[in-house]
């Protein structure tokens, strides 16, 4: 429990009310979208990017953790925290600032929910291409903390992409300015870039500025049904090499199917083990040509039947099929580790096909969706936490994941992010020199250690 | 079952089936579509959020409290994360079984607790004269003839406490009398002997205290001799229409037909008894919660409206099963009325974002909330039930 007096002084930077102490709070505030969890002593709700500053200030003085934390939807436990101390949840700063058609870029605070930012881009005529599948439900502070993906990074790239500028305020309470509205810009090291990604470990964002581009005119969506997976993961292969320039080329296996079906009800087959989406965008000839190629190689290599939506509604729909698995795992299974392995598209087939065995060999079903065109895996374990003998085992086959994944070219997060449960890995897929430059970053960034601690990089002496 | 205050032991969340908090894979989805936490942004308030305290409690981890309590309150029962939930938890019952059990531990809120105790001496939500329904009846160019239907009418109107007893929403039944009356529809009106239908009960908890009043309503109704009993609120018709069947006897209601007052306009339009003039007017429809999502009624209002010549219909950001609940639900307004007040601007911006003039609802409740929120933000639309618009309309009617 923290000194009243420090509660008292936090009070009267944010307001009485934005200081949750309750036990009823701190069980919220406890977890993210991952089976883990840990309860703070306090969360703060600061308003405005001063306010940020006051209570870094505080915590550096008392060596409170802080632990930064958007809505919450984070698969890497990322935001929880383990080592108690002060949840930091920005949802309240969740102004859009600018949207600068000229420079073509938008500006708002780290709070806002990415979809709002997306949206408001959208008003004007142009798109901002990052969407992660909890792009309703996340922060673009919190994207940019975990460099977010989602299924158009394989035509767009990711949320890194597209951060022009941000604001954050530093361990000690200094709040910097870093990046611009400047397109090319090499003045010093690019900080824009190491703090994205960074996980709430070396500052905390406040202020993000993105860019945004011409949206393009249409978008045309394909569903193609396999009776065999690795035909599917041979026809991802071969739509990449075309000129078919998909937007996304998305995988779901049978299990993944399943369960949505259960969910939803609209159709999907339960007889075969894999459904292949396909989107291509841009004009519409190109966009058009572009699936029918699409189309044609998925026939070519096993597909039982290729559905080309006709209608923008047809083709969300089949989207909804595909960015409603994650959620509906929790039907077959209480507890799901999602995995976010990331390898070269070419080696999809063959990871696809370890991931079957490592299934065999712990006795754990494993659902494999995913943003197969970028080679960005989502291998879910499924099972119940309640069963000590059972999460052993869940342990073995992540670390045979990982490995698997990094033997053919790959390595642990596409878009994740580290957080802890890919902590114990991270040497293994980056090497000790590497680990060891991340630690003196951190170190000189925040030397108490009090900016999400314990995060990303593993504990010396850990496996 | 008895209508008193039933004396059971303590029910706790430890007694429930876990598997209604064990789906929840805490994914957050639910927080992109809740009007409370989309107001807030404090996830003690969000659906995930008071899953996980129900789950707490549950597991022995956190104890029931006053502050427990509170974050409960502090929910519209709109079932928008319900609909929304992708691992299929269904948190309409533990939304619910988490304020029964708190009703029964005696952590009720104190304003709540009134309003329980209102309806169960008065037999309405305002405790007056239950015997003062008629009075929204005083206003009209002549007595209705629902009050003196001989016996032969095809339905039995149940006004609803709000429509009966609050002035500001008289016109809702006056305009769905007249519009019956035009259309030659023979119905009956049930005055003092109508009683709350029992839902705030419900959604406080203490749904089992409503049974008296099923009882009392289902055989007042069938006293009318009619086959139908229809209902402008959608909150009496979810109440009849999905819970007395689980509070009373089976064959109670055996050979009643429950209908909303769209459905019947609906039935009137299709059979050419409602004959509309033009109205070139650009309206949104909003979907109520009891009557859209909980109840699967969506199309007989758009179906109504769309029979009005020149009319356009626009549809809002968030409808059908997706609707954002006005803010008026789960009594809210009776435990955090700053909360519930600072809740409509968004579904009015989003209806003004359509590009509508009007809101047209098809609950008085919604109507209240809608209109004193425009108010408040001088937000510039009218809001209107689907009984006002049709009386309105009703070729040969003068122009509002």
């Amino acid at each position: 429990m923290l000194d009243p007096q420090i509660i008292d002084e936090l009070k009267s930077i944010v307001g009485e009310r934005y200081v949750l102490t309750s036990p009823e709070d701190l069980v919220a505030y406890s977890y993210d979208a991952t089976f883990t969890s840990a309860r703070p002593n306090l969360i703060v709700l600061p308003d405005n990017t001063q306010e940020v500053s006051e209570i870094l200030k505080v915590a550096s003085r008392e060596l409170i953790p802080v632990v930064p934390r958007g809505m919450g939807s984070g698969l890497a436990a990322g935001s929880i925290p383990f080592g108690g101390g002060m949840v930091l949840a920005l949802t309240r700063m969740d102004r859009l600032l600018d949207v600068d058609l000229d420079n073509m870029m938008a500006t708002a605070e780290a709070g806002i929910i990415a979809s709002e930012l997306a949206d408001a881009v959208a008003r004007e005529g142009y798109f901002y291409p990052p969407d992660t599948t909890s792009v309703h439900y996340s922060t673009l502070g919190g994207n940019v903390a975990c460099n977010a993906g989602g299924a158009r990074c394989l035509k767009y790239g990711i949320t890194g992409h597209y951060v022009m500028a941000l604001e954050v305020v530093l361990a000690d309470g200094r709040i910097m300015r870093v990046g611009g509205k400047a397109t090319k810009n090499v003045t010093g090291y690019d900080l824009v870039r190491l703090l994205v990604g960074s996980e709430g470990t070396l500052a905390i964002i406040t202020e993000v500025t993105v860019r945004f581009i011409a949206a393009p005119e249409v978008e045309r969506m394909a569903q193609a049904i396999f009776p065999k997976l690795t035909d599917a993961g041979k026809a991802i292969n071969a739509v990449l090499a075309s000129g078919a320039n998909p937007s996304m080329v998305e995988i779901m296996d049978e299990t993944a199917i399943k369960s949505v079906e259960e969910y939803l009800r609209i159709g999907l087959p339960l007889d075969v083990e894999a459904i292949l989406l396909i989107q291509t965008d841009g004009d519409e000839a190109d966009a058009v040509r572009g699936i029918e190629i699409a189309a044609e190689i998925c026939r070519q290599n096993g597909a039982r039947e290729v559905r080309v939506a006709t209608t923008p509604e047809e083709g969300k729909e089949m989207w909804e099929a595909r960015s409603a698995i994650s959620g509906s795992l929790g039907r077959i299974r209480p507890n799901k580790l999602g995995e976010d392995i990331t390898v070269p598209h070419s080696a999809v087939p063959e990871m696809i096909a370890k991931i079957k065995e490592i299934s065999a060999k712990w006795d754990l079903p494993i659902v494999i969706f995913g943003h197969a065109g970028d080679g960005n895996l989502h291998p879910n374990i499924l099972f119940d936490k309640r069963d000590p003998e059972e999460s052993e085992r869940v342990e073995s086959a992540v670390g045979d994941l990982f490995r698997a994944a990094v033997e053919v070219g790959g390595s642990l997060s596409g878009e994740h992010g580290v957080g802890v449960l890919k902590r114990p890995y991270l040497e293994m897929a980056m090497g000790a020199v590497a680990v060891e430059m991340q630690r003196r970053i951190k170190q000189a960034w925040d030397p108490k250690n009090i900016l999400n601690p314990g995060k990303i990089l593993p504990t010396k002496g850990a496996k | 079952m008895t209508s008193d205050r039933v004396e059971a032991p303590v029910r706790t969340v430890g007694a429930v089936a876990d598997e209604l908090y064990l789906k929840c894979i805490r994914c957050g989805k639910c927080l992109s579509v809740c009007p409370v936490y989309r107001e807030t942004r404090i996830e003690t308030l969000s659906p995930r959020g008071k899953v996980a305290l129900y789950r707490a409690v549950g597991e022995d981890d956190l104890e029931i409290s006053e502050v427990y309590a509170g974050k409960f309150y502090t929910c519209l029962m709109c079932d928008a994360c319900r609909e929304a939930c992708p691992s299929g938890v269904e948190l309409d019952l533990i939304l619910n079984k988490a304020r029964t059990d708190l009703a029964y531990s005696g952590l009720m809120p104190e304003s709540l607790r009134r309003l329980d105790e209102t309806i169960i001496a008065a037999g309405n939500i305002s405790g007056e004269d239950n015997e003062q329904r008629l009075g929204w009846t005083a206003n009209l160019e002549s007595m209705p003839i629902g009050l003196d239907h001989g016996g032969q009418a095809e339905a039995a109107y149940f006004v609803g406490c709000v429509s009966a007893l609050f002035p500001a929403s008289y016109s809702i039944p006056q305009s769905l009398v007249r519009v019956f009356e035009r259309a030659g529809v023979n119905y009956a009106l049930i005055g003092g002997d109508e009683h709350c239908c029992g839902y705030p009960l419900f959604l406080n908890g203490e749904g089992e205290r409503a049974l008296a009043m099923a009882h009392h309503n289902v055989e007042a109704v069938r006293d009318t001799g009619a086959a139908r009993v229809v209902m402008s609120c959608p909150s009496c018709y979810h109440m009849w229409k999905h819970i007395y069947p689980e509070l009373l006897d089976n064959g109670e209601l055996d050979g009643l037909e429950i209908v909303h007052e769209t459905e019947m306009l609906a039935e009137l339009a299709k059979e050419g008894r409602l004959c509309f003039k033009p109205w070139p007017v650009t309206v949104t429809y909003h979907d109520s919660c009891d009557l859209g999502r909980k109840s699967g009624i969506f199309e007989a209002p758009r179906h109504v409206l769309r029979a009005i010549p020149e009319l356009t219909l626009v549809e809002m950001a968030d409808h059908h099963e997706n609707s954002l609940c006005c803010g008026g639900g789960g009594n809210l307004e009776t435990y955090d009325r700053e909360l519930a007040q600072a809740l409509p601007r968004r579904r009015l911006q989003q209806a003004q974002d359509a590009g509508a003039k009007y809101i047209v609802v098809s609950c008085q409740q919604c109507k209240r909330t809608l209109f004193g929120g425009a108010r408040r933000e001088r937000i510039r639309i009218r809001t209107m039930d689907l009984a006002e618009v049709v009386s309105e309309q009703l070729e040969g009617e003068a122009d509002a």
